[in-house]
């Protein structure tokens, strides 16, 4: 393609992008207020605003970024880029850190003077501590954990999707009437952006009054034994159910594959594990990359419990146990005869 | 010191069952537990209860929503509560957290004020974090979220939490908002001479639990759902894997074979 062309296409592309930019300070629109982590914005706060440009676009409102922090001014491209209308940012050293009453104060300055539509926040830890006392002193509904995100056009109103008892299934939930309308997104729901490199605009600057945060940090915690719930973060899982027959040959499986030891109510039942070791939806759900069930039946619960597995095997003698139906590899036999031959041939 | 408890009832997923082809819920079961967060939070509640001993606090219990009946706060205070309030209504009142956290911050005020109000940090069914900030901001008081432990005493609350992957110690004045993961403790059982006592209104556990009339708290008419439900969405069912027949030999290698590409250790 002729070079001059192109450059002359780019041209008119950037006149709307400024004149955009300069509307842009009306009120109302969809706000993601994206978290800083490391000096970049956050994966999920990209995110977010993916999700936020596909609901404005069918809308017909503007995205907004607001960036809060210390050094942030350079982060506002990146939000341009992944689709924002508009950023403000708030670059102040008393906000280097997140701390709750300094960042409230500034949105909600912020939030009274603009009324948003739409407020997004990741469902961060920052996420989670800011929208529901946004939502509270607005008077705005507050949806959490959304995983999908529709709209609602004669109403202006977003419906998002948030999983039940984990992700047994989604209950849609929305708000028609108050505003604004707090969402605040689950990571890794919805895609990243593509980050164009030709989109960029000028960030508006907040003024921030400094505020005293009311929750002092007093540095590491000093003999603290955290809670002993590593299972859920387990990367190789090796449960063992009421079939599996020697529980020494399920630890060995265990300790060959580099993984933990876990297994279903009827394990517990047995004696072979203690209650935090019982995968269920009422006791721990997993998402290792491999998960072998010896032996268990597998119930509905057992079942969502190891959904996100990237990888189950499944040992049993019966053909009909449910857990041959969310196993990836199923093995119809008794695991007091495949065990010993599955140890030897793994060495 | 008075520490407040919201705690709340959640239907026991033993008792229901998912279908997603059909996209239905089946209750088997309508069986109600405590909301394992909220357990926490009480057991937090207790142990500093018994720090603070011998003067002690005063443990109240209250429901996270309008409940139909009062077995939680009962549960709550033969495990050891002192005292708990239903919260009750003639109509039906349908609030969300956003209501709740008014009623509980007017309830907290009828009490006579509280120090400490501690709460699960999630829900088991919807997951929702929201009803602690929420009441934090009604009652304008600082909030930590997420404790793993929970120490209170002289006018401030320390709690450690996790944050990335070090655990740290926060500490702010009281009063304050504390929310517990479900995880962080492990929580006592309920007395069973206490739990007869609460039932049966013996002794000094006969007027243990108040009932409270919403009404007498906040204008029910301004109590209206900010949020509404439409409809419910399931995931695609999983599709079947391979299955291995044969020989044990031949299951156990082929088995390992695939065990060696998926965890390479």
């Amino acid at each position: 393609m002729d070079a001059s062309y192109l450059d002359l296409l780019m041209a008119q592309q950037e006149e709307p992008a400024e004149a955009e930019g300069m509307e842009a300070e009306g009120g109302g629109g969809i706000w993601v207020v994206a978290d800083v982590a490391n000096g970049a914005v956050t994966p999920v706060a990209l995110q977010a605003l993916g999700a936020a440009r596909t609901l404005a676009d069918s809308l017909g409102a503007y995205v907004y970024g607001v960036l809060l922090g210390e050094d942030t001014t350079d982060l506002a491209q990146t939000l341009y880029q992944a689709g924002a209308d508009g950023v403000r940012v708030a670059d102040d050293p008393s906000l280097a850190q997140f701390a709750l009453e300094p960042y409230l104060s500034v949105l909600w300055d912020l939030i009274e003077a603009q009324q948003p539509e739409v407020v997004m926040f990741g469902a961060t830890a920052q996420g989670q501590a800011l929208a529901p006392r946004l939502a509270q002193r607005t008077g705005g509904g507050l949806i959490e954990h959304v995983v999908t995100a529709t709209l609602d056009e004669a109403t202006r109103t977003v419906q998002g999707g948030f999983p039940i008892y984990n992700g047994e299934y989604f209950q849609i939930a929305a708000c028609p009437q108050a505003r604004p309308q707090f969402l605040t997104i689950q990571p890794g729901a919805f895609p990243t952006p593509f980050l164009d490199p030709y989109r960029k605009g000028e960030p508006t600057m907040i003024d921030v009054e400094p505020v005293e945060p009311a929750v002092r940090m007093l540095g590491p915690a000093r003999d603290f034994d955290p809670p002993p719930a590593p299972l859920a973060q387990a990367r190789v899982i090796v449960a063992a159910g009421r079939q599996a027959g020697d529980f020494e040959l399920v630890k060995q499986l265990a300790a060959a594959l580099g993984g933990q030891v876990a297994g279903d109510r009827g394990a517990r039942d047995a004696g072979w594990i203690e209650p935090e070791q019982i995968v269920d939806v009422r006791g721990v759900k997993v998402a290792p990359d491999v998960y072998v069930a010896v032996g268990i039946r597998g119930n509905t619960f057992h079942g969502a419990a190891i959904e996100e597995a990237k990888f189950i095997v499944a040992i049993h003698p019966d053909p009909d146990a449910p857990i041959f139906e969310v196993a990836d590899l199923c093995l119809e036999a008794n695991p007091q005869e495949v065990l010993p031959l599955l140890l030897e041939a793994l060495g | 010191m008075r520490i407040l408890v919201i705690m709340g009832r959640v239907l026991d997923p033993g008792g229901i069952a998912v279908n997603r082809r059909r996209g239905r819920i089946f209750v088997n079961r309508e069986e109600y537990v405590m909301q394992p967060a909220d357990r926490c939070a009480l057991e937090a509640a207790l142990r500093i209860k018994d720090g603070l001993q011998p003067r002690g606090a005063e443990v109240v219990a209250l429901p996270r929503s309008v409940l139909p009946d009062d077995d939680v706060l009962r549960l709550a205070v033969a495990t050891g509560a002192d005292r708990a309030i239903h919260l009750t209504s003639e109509g039906t009142v349908e609030a969300d957290d956003a209501g709740i956290a008014q009623v509980l911050a007017a309830a907290a005020e009828r009490l006579g004020g509280a120090d400490l109000v501690l709460t699960g940090a999630t829900t088991l069914d919807t997951g929702q974090a929201q009803l602690g900030p929420r009441l934090a901001e009604a009652l304008g008081w600082p909030q930590i979220l997420s404790a793993l432990h929970v120490e209170a005493s002289d006018g401030h609350v320390a709690v450690i939490l996790k944050q990335g992957k070090q655990y740290v110690t926060v500490e702010a004045d009281l009063p304050a908002v504390v929310t517990v993961l479900p995880d962080a403790l492990k929580p006592r059982y309920p007395d069973g001479v206490r739990l007869i006592n609460v039932y049966k209104r013996i002794g000094e556990l006969a007027a243990a639990v108040e009932q409270w009339d919403v009404a007498d708290l906040v204008d029910v008419e301004a109590l209206t759902p900010l949020l509404e439900k439409r409809g419910q969405d399931f995931p695609p069912e999983r599709e079947r894997g391979v299955r291995v027949t044969g020989a044990p030999r031949e299951m156990a290698q082929a088995l390992a074979d695939a065990l060696r590409q998926w965890a390479p250790s």
